[in-house]
């Protein structure tokens, strides 16, 4: 067994599904509950940590309630797993329910789309390098593109956890208010501008909404938003981090953002990955080599999935 | 049920492997399976020199199966003697190491840097990437080729086991077996990947950052089996050289159709990506059959297709 630095043992285990809820347009959140081995060793999964779901035997929906555009996709058979990150794990009587927020984009989240309570998948995980939990610092400024709410929900958490007494702000930006992938009613987000988001409510961390077309929240980039708003502030820089996940082109911006303010910063990376434990070298993630030119490959299942901005080349 | 084989004059616990790129170099593995439960551990491919690899992304699904352009990425020669020759060295396993290489003399030199290590029961040449610019598949596909690679490597080989791997992207694959048995090969693997491409319709370009990619998994898995008999009834059988039979497998009951076909072992490769300890479960299942149909010895198996 190996020590990912989180505590945690990898392994494969078995998981039930407790829940698997629409949230919003073809964004859902799967419940699955760990017992025995398995439950202790999840209990103990970080933020940005991630497992892998094999989904290959879920069932497809039915062909009345397979969403537009996804009808070809619905007829690929898969075989690999898939890697989702956690977006809450509580720990409760012996057993670890680990919450999953994901978007019905092909022919693997069509089928997780199909899961009902009772159904048992095959989860490889705890998985790669999470978050680091910063506690020194004073402010923790989260930055998530669409999907890359879902970990920073479950970090957001942590950090504001008993004794904490860290601020937490995050910056969660979507093309338009239809895809933003937060539980809270749509058309109450729709009614108010700086609106705080229900989920992140709940550990006490104020939000900002930004949507490309203004139909929520702030008018453009979620990176604008975090850029105007931190400009704003003048945070001292020693005392903050930034922690970012969501499109490359995206954590490439917060990357230089961050960077021009001198504060640290961590982005979460995505790779097509196969197997998510070091084996299948697929998932390279292009770093730098301090004091050289060169660049090496690093494993965005390993090494990863969480990242020091300044390490990694980000293309924008 | 004893299921130990005689492989090439090894003496394995079993008759299976994990396949060169998909286990990593063992350490990997080690986290979900008993390492010691295999009969035979391939290394990824090793080069003179350490390689960075391909640009992302390296690979795609396709129904069952997938497509990998890796391109050899490795931490070089040195490294691997430094780092990992320990860990293979503790292994119960037959190691072997896959040796890759642009030129003849790249074979040549990671195969004399190694032949005197005693962690390393043999060597598998990989003379049929689909993945790299040079080396691989363009000399895996000429008979001519793979036959001077194999006798030069043999020369420094120091006695240990040389299996030569063969690419399945060639007209007639007894002809690039038969080159390496005459040149030297103790052993043949196959099949290697087939060159294959997943075209994105939207941006109109290959998904794969190289283009194309070897088509690995389920998919090839009866050509597998159709190849292995080919080599077995063409080339095999009568010089006595054993074959590692692999492609698509998942199950024991995949991997006893190969050694029907005439496969002395098999390699597990893609499915260990997805249930990283299925080559255990193989071994089991293997230990099953043979007990259940009264299999004196896991050896009646190959070669008995009627």
């Amino acid at each position: 067994m190996t020590d990912n630095g989180a505590g945690s043992t990898k392994g494969v285990y078995e998981a039930v599904v407790r829940s698997n809820k629409e949230i919003g347009q073809r964004f859902y959140r799967l419940g699955l509950e760990f017992s025995g081995a398995g439950g202790e060793t999840f209990a103990e999964a970080r933020p940005g940590q991630f497992a892998q779901l094999d989904l290959s035997g879920a069932p497809l929906p039915s062909a009345g309630a397979i969403p537009e555009g996804l009808a070809d996709a619905a007829r690929r058979g898969i075989i690999l797993r898939r890697p989702f990150s956690f977006c809450d794990v509580v720990r409760k009587d012996r057993k670890t329910q680990v919450e999953i927020l994901y978007c019905v984009v092909g022919p693997a989240s069509l089928r997780m789309k199909g899961l009902s309570g009772g159904d048992r998948v095959s989860v490889i995980g705890p998985l790669g390098r999470s978050f680091s939990v910063a506690e020194k610092k004073r402010y923790a400024l989260l930055v998530a593109g669409g999907m890359g709410a879902g970990p920073l929900l479950y970090l957001a958490k942590v950090l504001t956890g008993e004794s904490s007494k860290m601020e937490v702000v995050v910056f969660a930006g979507a093309r338009t208010r239809e895809v933003l992938p937060f539980r809270r009613p749509l058309d109450e987000i729709s009614r108010q501008l700086g609106f705080s988001l229900g989920e992140f409510a709940e550990y006490g961390v104020k939000s900002q909404v930004a949507t490309d077309d203004g139909t929520a929240g702030y008018e453009g980039l979620v990176t604008d938003c975090f850029s105007e708003w931190l400009g704003e502030k003048n945070l001292p820089a020693r005392d903050t981090i930034v922690y970012a996940c969501g499109p490359e082109a995206m954590l490439a911006q917060v990357a230089d953002i961050a960077r021009d303010k001198n504060i640290d910063c961590e982005v979460s990376m995505e790779r097509r990955m196969a197997c998510g434990i070091g084996l299948c070298q697929s998932c390279a993630v292009e770093c730098k080599v301090e004091g050289s030119n060169e660049s090496v490959y690093k494993l965005c299942c390993e090494d990863g999935p969480v990242f020091d901005s300044k390490e990694v080349i980000l293309s924008s | 049920m004893d299921i130990s084989v005689d492989f090439a004059g090894l003496k394995l616990a079993n008759p299976v492997f994990t396949a060169s790129g998909t286990s990593g170099y063992a350490d990997e593995l080690a986290d979900f399976m008993d390492v010691n439960a295999l009969g035979g551990f391939i290394t990824k491919s090793i080069t003179r020199k350490p390689r960075k690899g391909n640009p992302t992304p390296r690979i795609v699904e396709t129904d069952s199966g997938m497509l990998n352009a890796i391109g050899w990425a490795n931490i070089g020669l040195d490294r691997f003697v430094e780092e990992k020759l320990g860990i293979l060295g503790n292994m119960s396993a037959a190691v072997f190491v896959n040796v890759a290489g642009a030129s003849i003399g790249d074979y040549v030199s990671v195969v004399e840097r190694l032949a005197g290590e005693e962690a390393i029961a043999g060597f598998e040449l990989n003379v049929s990437c689909p993945n790299v610019e040079q080396g691989g598949i363009s000399f895996g596909t000429d008979a001519g080729q793979v036959a001077e690679v194999t006798s030069a490597v043999k020369k420094v080989s120091g006695g240990k086991v040389l299996m030569v791997k063969l690419s399945p992207c060639v007209t007639d694959i007894s002809v690039t077996a038969r080159a390496a048995v005459e040149a030297g090969a103790d052993a043949l693997s196959l099949i290697n990947t087939f060159t294959a491409m997943v075209i994105d319709i939207e941006r109109r370009e290959p998904v794969l950052a190289n283009r194309t990619g070897g088509l690995s998994g389920p998919a090839i898995r009866p050509i597998a089996v159709y190849l292995v008999n080919k080599v077995y009834n063409e080339v095999a059988k009568k010089k006595g050289i054993p074959i590692l039979g692999m492609g698509g497998i998942r199950t024991a009951s995949d991997a006893i159709e190969f050694m029907i076909a005439g496969a002395s072992a098999v390699g597990v490769g893609t499915w260990n990506f997805v249930e990283p300890d299925c080559a255990v479960k193989i071994v089991e299942g293997i230990k099953k059959y043979c007990a259940d149909n009264k299999k004196k010895s896991v050896k009646e198996l190959t070669g008995s297709l009627k």
